[in-house]
């Protein structure tokens, strides 16, 4: 978590205008939600690694490891829908039987799991372009200039600000704890980690009250107001990125047209 | 005479928990110099800032910006924290952003300074802490001695009149605490600022202070100049301070090995004049003997 932070801070993309990388992981992101096929979903997939490993400068070795955290769990995911249990044996694949019926693979859900995996994988990409290439601050900044409640803009800067805190702290106490052996066996585990998880709450929330002594005698009124330096766009630069979505939408529709939906 | 731009009265606080921190505290802040708050662990030291510019009421007693008494309406609250601006001992509590740049607008802003204003002023304080070059790292990735001097620049954007540092050499080491105190050294002559800092790195306080309060338990015990305080060794131990190192060693080879030096030293440089001085003195009586010697 930390890391993809560090690597958004030393991206090549940073100092793009945020709200262009916003539209166009955003827009991405629907058509590939919409589109509902299989080699849009790659498309996107390539589009955005493109994006993240030569426009910004992420390893790809990072990238590949990253997209691997959520495939992990979408193969599981997936295989739920691939295989089937029908006492009908012909309309499977391949099958075996078992159980006095038969569980196997047929046409319609292998297809159906294809889809939903790189559905996902691509939707995921465009995510994973967006945080590895817009540090949060850029990111709620935009947010803010997109009437985002200012409630929920200050919570969410807050959280990402003291999460590093937090852990920070947690960190802490869990070498102290263990240094003493208080992770040595199940019992003692389950025991520190109940202290840890309990010491953990009441620090936080002594921190909060210190911080708003802090604000406080800064001129806190209720209002996290602080000065942002705004990135110079001219419209004429949105074109690429919905462009780029647009000839998504393109391929997407022709796909339709000519395969019948079938990719 | 120098005036006081801060001053504190017979002031008594206790908190919720029943914690008597002031006990008739009384003390004044001269306008444009360094004062030290010295005073061992739970004396009362950051009872005493918190009240300073109003973030704690006294139960009884008063403070005094100017010669004024401290008007707790939000205005006069307003006002007043624009011109005592405090830095806290842990910056991980005061700076609430994750970008460098905007903690430091934070107080500015809060002044409603018009944009372009505030941005000279967010420049300027991170000149002056020599931190420009860390505007675009996010706040979690700085060294501590970093977010320190952060904290500080966000004080310093207000403008403040004086500058209240609650232990600003806590956690630091040896060439973050002498980097600090200079830099606070140098932001105070070239602004013109009264610093105020609560410490007990006695170490730095010849060195860095014009005056120094010592307190216990909710009260002044010792004041004056630091060559005033720590005249008075007796008094110091008596609340769980000591001497600094130089000054400890000064008293040890007068009292104990019968050197005659005539005054005191806290300070390396100060030793050194004290030892030149009682080195020419010493000469001029050798020479008076082998005078005499000859002579007869």
């Amino acid at each position: 978590m930390t890391n993809i932070d560090k690597y958004a801070y030393s991206s090549k993309l940073k100092h793009t205008a945020p709200l262009k990388k916003l539209i166009f992981a955003m827009l991405a992101l629907a058509v590939c939600l919409w589109a509902d096929s299989v080699p849009v979903s790659v498309l996107v997939l390539f589009i955005m690694g493109w994006c993240t490993v030569y426009k910004g400068g992420t390893p790809v070795a990072l990238f590949i490891k990253l997209m691997l955290v959520p495939v992990t769990f979408l193969i599981i995911g997936v295989l739920t829908i691939a295989i089937n249990a029908s006492g009908n044996k012909d309309i499977f694949l391949f099958s075996i039987a078992a159980f006095g019926t038969h569980l196997g693979v047929s046409q319609s859900g292998m297809q159906q799991a294809a889809l939903l995996f790189f559905k996902s994988t691509g939707a995921v990409s465009c995510l994973y372009f967006l945080s590895l290439s817009t540090p949060i601050v850029d990111l709620l900044a935009v947010l803010r200039r997109l009437k985002v409640p200012k409630m929920m803009i200050e919570l969410m800067g807050l959280i990402y600000r003291l999460i590093f805190v937090l852990l920070e702290t947690a960190d802490t106490i869990y070498t102290a704890q263990s240094s003493r052996l208080g992770y040595a066996n199940l019992i003692s585990a389950y025991r520190s980690l109940a202290v840890l998880a309990s010491s953990l709450f009441i620090r936080a929330y002594k921190r909060s009250d210190e911080l708003y002594t802090a604000l406080e005698s800064r001129g806190y009124d209720g209002e996290l107001s602080v000065l942002e330096e705004p990135f110079e766009t001219h419209w004429t630069e949105y074109i690429p990125p919905v462009t780029i979505n647009l000839v998504l939408v393109f391929i997407a529709l022709l796909l339709k047209r000519y395969t019948g939906g079938v990719l | 005479m120098i005036e006081n731009i801060l001053e504190a009265r017979n002031l008594y606080y206790t908190y919720n928990d029943g914690t008597q921190a002031l006990k008739g505290l009384t003390l004044g802040i001269k306008q444009g110099k360094t004062t030290a708050v010295l005073g061992g662990n739970g004396a009362g030291k950051s009872t005493l800032f918190l009240s300073l510019n109003g973030i704690l009421k006294p139960v009884t007693g008063e403070v005094f910006f100017k010669g004024l008494p401290l008007d707790y309406s939000r205005k006069g609250l307003k006002n007043l924290r624009k011109s005592v601006g405090i830095v806290f001992q842990d910056p991980d509590s005061q700076l609430f952003s994750a970008s460098v740049f905007q903690d430091i607008s934070f107080g500015a802003v809060n002044i409603k300074l018009n944009k372009e204003e505030v941005r000279k002023r967010v420049n300027m304080a991170m000149e002056q802490t020599g931190i420009t070059h860390l505007k675009d790292k996010p706040t979690h990735c700085l060294s501590f001695g970093q977010k320190r001097r952060v904290a500080i620049a966000g004080v310093l954007a207000m403008e403040p009149e004086v500058l209240v540092l609650d232990e600003p050499t806590a956690g630091l080491d040896p060439i973050g605490v002498s980097e600090i105190m200079k830099l606070l050294r140098e932001i105070q002559q070239e602004l013109g600022l009264s610093v105020v800092i609560a410490t007990h790195d006695i170490d730095i306080i010849p060195l860095y202070c014009d005056y120094t309060y010592v307190m216990n338990q909710g009260k002044i015990v010792l004041s004056g100049t630091p060559k005033e305080v720590f005249g008075q060794p007796g008094g110091l131990r008596k609340v769980n301070l000591r001497l600094p190192r130089i000054g400890h060693l000064i008293e040890i080879l007068k009292d104990k090995d019968g050197f005659a030096f005539n005054d005191t030293a806290n300070t390396i440089s100060e030793a050194r004049r004290l030892l030149r001085d009682w080195k020419t003195s010493q000469d001029k009586s050798a020479e008076g003997v082998l005078k005499h010697v000859r002579r007869n």
